[in-house]
């Protein structure tokens, strides 16, 4: 009886502490994320235009089908892609390797582990700058030269951020070498969470290295390997810092990407609608890729 | 025989791949200690990484060009406002969804849901366009305020709050203290981790923002570390040993700080990946 | 005591008594020297005066114009402005700048050259004025243009035709080793294309724009001059005498023969060829050379409250000794007569006269006066970039006419409405 008197106004103060204990977030996602993700929206089907002295008009689908006809655009798409596609394969394959690698207990595992994850804590602007310098064109910039080296003198000094062809996977190693640490981290931390007898089960069932990754690392990593599949998916959509810092975009569109494009049509040309476009077919791409990878992933479980 | 050889092996790969991570890094450092003529010269030799000379006068340079203490405040006061408050108003909001009956709790779990799926760059545009309209742009509070209310952060907190004993609560709460009571003083001390790993994870995302201080501060007098070495490397005349000082003014503190706190860092990380 | 007593009373009060005016100034943070020299005139028009008192703030090249819309958009612009000359229609018709007529004491605008003036003038109001105007030329190498037999014109009226020009290039590029004879600054950010370009086109007889109505790019940009023109710039890159010139010392170093280039090459070409420096006109497409001109213009915003003391801020950048000092950190070509006639790199024999011969003889044309400027370049610079890696050039310029076009009926092709909104109540501020 004392227990149900004392529910009640429990309850209330429950209630109450509940509403204001949440409040402060819920104003600042609805007001900061959720608010705007929404006017992108809207804007997106305006000719909202940054400083133009005249109305603001509803226009429907102009701005998104000016953009699938616009050949930078499109390229931003592919370029997104194929960033993706290849950092995130590669960059979580070195990660990968590199946890396998620390996956025995040493004295210096920690100082490894220090040493992959220091690029982590750099700014991408800072590593943009850094980077720009290691890639001087000419035989005397270091990465030529590590080329000319490895390639036992065949290889001829380029001019990396300048050349179409070579700009974008120039890029494509800053941001591995950037982001690989936080991987093996997480990786890691999941093969050290593998019982050790399951290793010394199908061991005993006569299963060699290969086989013992694929049936007992492989899957014992599932959950960590699709988190870090996903964020790097992401993050590599995102990218951004690298391309206004060292090419601009360019050359000749090689790099640009759609938050570069976006960008550059709302900030540099004042083209709101236009960025606010961009900006949706972004999130419903990034959208895409995660339901794509979870959809696979779920299907993988199934199979299994 | 075979054990020697594939334990030499690996120490081999460690050993080359931890080079080549580590490269770039002693180049800044060591560069940023070159006369500004040797650094282009030498970068494609080990000169690079050992010197003939040694000079603080790219150091001087900065510092006399750039003012990277009020760059340096920028940041601090930005990225320390950000996950101070940033720890209060996400814990709190974890807290009222992970324990706590009220109404419009499945909506917000939604909305923080919702929202946890929108990466930063999809709304800076129209961000940028209306915190602009309203005349709230070039100062530290529009770098801040924005991204203090975090749904990764909630996130984290909410799974956390929901794996905690209710023991102690229920304890707590029999013992008559309210709701704020209970957390602050039961909740908060046995979440230290949590807080540190939110703390550690909010820094690492938002330390070296670019875009959105690139969007919205036009002056050096709000500028943060990261906008601020991108636009020095944009200023005549380049001269690389003043860049790579600033770079290695830049990103000593928080090295420091990895370093000596590396292995709470990297539990933390790893915390939140493997709860992925 | 007596006497400090009636000085007292009797002393004229003080000058101001209230506070000077924070008078902010957005300036591009340019090369150094001209950094330098604008602090100095900053800190010598605070000390001159107590009026007004400025506030000078750097803002990177980069993102300059994004900077201006957002303030523009947030109510906070700065009071003086200094914006790349094609932009002040854009920024006019936007509403964001004052006419400057009533402000500036007419021996003043009398003195600058009238490229200066036309360029800052629209629907009839001057808007901007400059400190100094540009110069657009071709830069070259006496000791390989002599090796290879060529002649070296120094005037406008000896340009080489196109054809010759093609000769030079080849008779250079028989002397070169690598045959790439020519840099064309390509790594440059985009405005260059269009400034250092669009002459070609416009020698050729086509155009960026119908300049006599505004109202369409076609017929112009995609016309028979200007293609014929592109598909010649296109051939020396096919032919391969363009040097990519990744380092940016092709020239400097005495790899190419010719440069295209711009008064602000002048200090650092000077220093690496000193006497071997010459400086031509660039090749005319048609019977008549054309060049382009236009660079950072000044102009006060409708934020500014006190227009007559950021008039006094521009009548102090526009004396002589700041416009020679300022010219003589940047190689441009100073923007007043009596500033020109004292220069020592521009007055008659000096090395650089060819620039001001080019503004003042109407060999200069300026970038379209038009608010729809920043489109318009925006498609060449793109245009550009698909021709010089070999797209077909008519498609390539179709498109940008489309681009453009399209803009301009977007854009109800630019009515003059915030100019009319905009003017300032007569006498406004002291």
């Amino acid at each position: 009886m004392s227990g149900a008197a004392r529910r009640a106004p429990g309850a209330r103060r429950e209630a109450a502490a509940g509403l204001l204990f949440a409040l402060p977030a819920l104003l600042g996602l609805a007001l900061f994320v959720l608010g705007p993700f929404l006017f992108a929206v809207a804007v997106s089907f305006t000719d909202l235009h940054l400083g133009s002295p005249l109305p603001v008009h509803f226009v429907g689908l102009r701005a998104y089908r000016r953009l699938f006809e616009d050949p930078v655009f499109l390229r931003a798409l592919v370029n997104n892609a194929g960033f993706a596609l290849v950092v995130v394969p590669v960059q979580t394959a070195a990660a990968l390797a590199l946890a396998l690698l620390l996956d025995r207990p040493s004295r210096l595992r920690g100082l490894y582990r220090t040493l992959f994850f220091m690029p982590v804590v750099f700014p991408l602007s800072l590593v943009s700058v850094v980077w720009v310098l290691l890639y001087a064109p000419g035989p005397e910039g270091t990465v030529n030269a590590l080329m000319h080296w490895l390639s036992l003198g065949h290889w001829r000094a380029r001019d990396f951020l300048h050349d179409p062809a070579l700009a974008l996977p120039a890029l494509m190693l800053t941001s591995v070498w950037q982001g690989l640490g936080f991987q093996m981290i997480v990786l890691l931390a999941g093969l050290q969470e593998i019982p050790a007898e399951r290793y010394e089960a199908a061991r005993v069932d006569g299963a060699g290295a290969w086989a013992r990754f694929r049936h007992v690392t492989l899957p014992g990593l599932r959950n960590p390997l699709v988190f870090v599949v996903l964020i790097t998916s992401v993050l590599a959509f995102r990218l951004f810092d690298q391309v206004r810092i060292m090419t601009h975009g360019g050359p000749d569109y090689a790099t640009t990407t759609l938050i570069y494009e976006a960008v550059r049509a709302a900030f540099d040309r004042g083209n709101v609608a236009r960025g606010a476009a961009i900006s949706v077919v972004f999130f419903v791409v990034v959208l895409g890729v995660a339901l794509v990878q979870r959809r696979l992933v779920r299907e993988r479980r199934e199979l299994a | 025989m075979r054990r020697t050889l594939t334990t030499g092996l690996r120490h081999a790969a460690l050993l080359v791949s931890a080079a080549a991570f580590l490269a770039p890094v002693a180049f800044l450092v060591v560069g940023s200690f070159k006369p500004e003529g040797r650094i282009l010269a030498d970068a494609g030799s080990w000169r690079a990484f050992f010197p003939a000379h040694w000079t603080l006068d790219n150091y001087r340079d900065v510092f006399a060009r750039v003012d990277f203490v009020r760059f340096l405040l920028n940041s601090l006061l930005i990225n320390g406002a950000m996950v101070l408050s940033g720890l209060a108003v996400n814990s709190l909001a974890a807290y009222a969804l992970a324990r706590l009956r009220w109404a419009g709790r499945p909506f917000v779990l939604g909305l923080v849901l919702a929202t946890l799926v929108v990466p930063f760059e999809a709304i800076a545009v129209p961000l940028f366009y209306g915190l602009s309209a309203i005349g709230w742009r070039d100062d530290w509070s529009v770098q801040v305020v924005p991204f203090v209310a975090n749904p990764l952060s909630i996130w984290l907190f909410y799974v956390f709050f929901a794996g905690l004993p209710r023991e102690l609560e229920e304890a707590a709460r029999v013992d008559g203290a309210g709701v704020l009571r209970t957390f602050l003083t039961v909740v908060v001390p046995n979440a230290r981790a949590a807080f540190a790993t939110v703390a550690i994870v909010t820094l690492l995302f938002y330390w070296g923002m670019y875009l959105w201080p690139l969007l919205m501060t036009a002056g050096p007098h709000a500028r943060p570390l990261p906008l601020a070495i991108a636009t020095f490397y944009t200023l005549p005349p380049l001269r690389w040993g003043d860049i790579l000082a600033f770079g290695t003014l830049m990103v000593a503190p928080v090295l420091l700080l990895f370093i000596l706190f590396q292995r709470a860092f990297v539990r933390g990380v790893a915390a939140t990946g493997i709860k992925g | 005591m007596l006497l400090a007593a009636a000085l007292a009373v009797w002393a004229p009060p003080p000058a101001r008594a209230h506070a000077p005016y924070a008078l902010t100034v957005w300036f591009h943070a340019g090369q150094p020297g001209e950094r330098r020299v604008m602090r100095a005139a900053v800190d010598a028009f605070n000390a001159e005066q107590d009026a007004a008192r400025v506030r000078l703030v750097l803002i990177p090249e980069g993102s300059y114009n994004g900077q201006v819309q957002a303030a523009a958009l947030a109510g906070d612009l700065p009071d003086v402005l200094e914006f790349d000359g094609p932009y002040v229609y854009n920024y006019v018709w936007e509403g964001k700048l004052i006419p400057l007529g009533g402000l500036l004491p007419k021996r003043l605008l009398r003195d600058l050259l009238p490229s200066v003036v036309r360029q800052g003038t629209y629907a009839g109001r001057l808007y901007s004025v400059a400190m100094f105007d540009s110069g657009l030329g071709l830069w070259g190498n006496r000791r390989l243009l002599e090796r290879a037999g060529v002649r070296i014109p120094t005037d406008p009226a000896g340009a080489w035709s196109a054809a010759q020009f093609d000769r030079v290039l080849a008779a250079l590029a028989r002397h070169d080793r690598d045959r790439r004879v020519l840099d064309l600054k390509l790594d440059y950010p985009g405005e260059w294309l269009t400034y250092a370009f669009s002459p070609l086109i416009e020698s050729a007889g086509g155009d960026l724009i119908d300049r006599r109505t505004g109202r369409t790019a076609r017929g112009f940009l995609d016309g028979p001059g200007a293609v014929s023109a592109m598909r010649r710039v296109q051939s020396w890159f096919r032919r391969g005498y363009v040097d990519p010139d990744v380092r940016g010392d092709a020239f400097v170093s005495g790899r190419a023969a010719l440069a295209w280039g711009g008064h602000w090459n002048y200090p650092r070409y000077h220093r690496a060829l000193g006497r071997d420096l010459v400086l031509m006109p660039l090749p005319r497409f048609g019977p008549r050379l054309v060049t382009d001109s236009g660079s950072w213009n000044w102009g006060i915003t409708t934020a500014c409250r006190r227009p007559r003391l950021a008039a006094r801020f521009l009548e102090f950048l526009l004396r002589p000794r700041w416009i020679l000092a300022m010219t003589a950190a940047n190689g441009a070509v100073p923007a007043t007569r009596t500033a020109l006639a004292r220069s020592p790199l521009y007055r008659p024999g000096g090395p650089l006269r060819l620039f001001a011969v080019q503004l003042e003889e109407g060999y200069a044309e300026p970038r379209p006066r038009t608010p729809a400027y920043p489109v318009i370049s925006s498609a060449f610079q793109q245009a550009f970039r698909a021709i010089r890696n070999g797209a077909p050039v008519r498609a390539a310029l179709r498109r940008a006419t489309t681009v453009i076009d399209r803009n301009l009926r977007d854009n109800d092709y630019y009515p003059p409405i915030a100019v009319v909104r905009r003017v300032p109540a007569a006498g406004g501020g002291r």
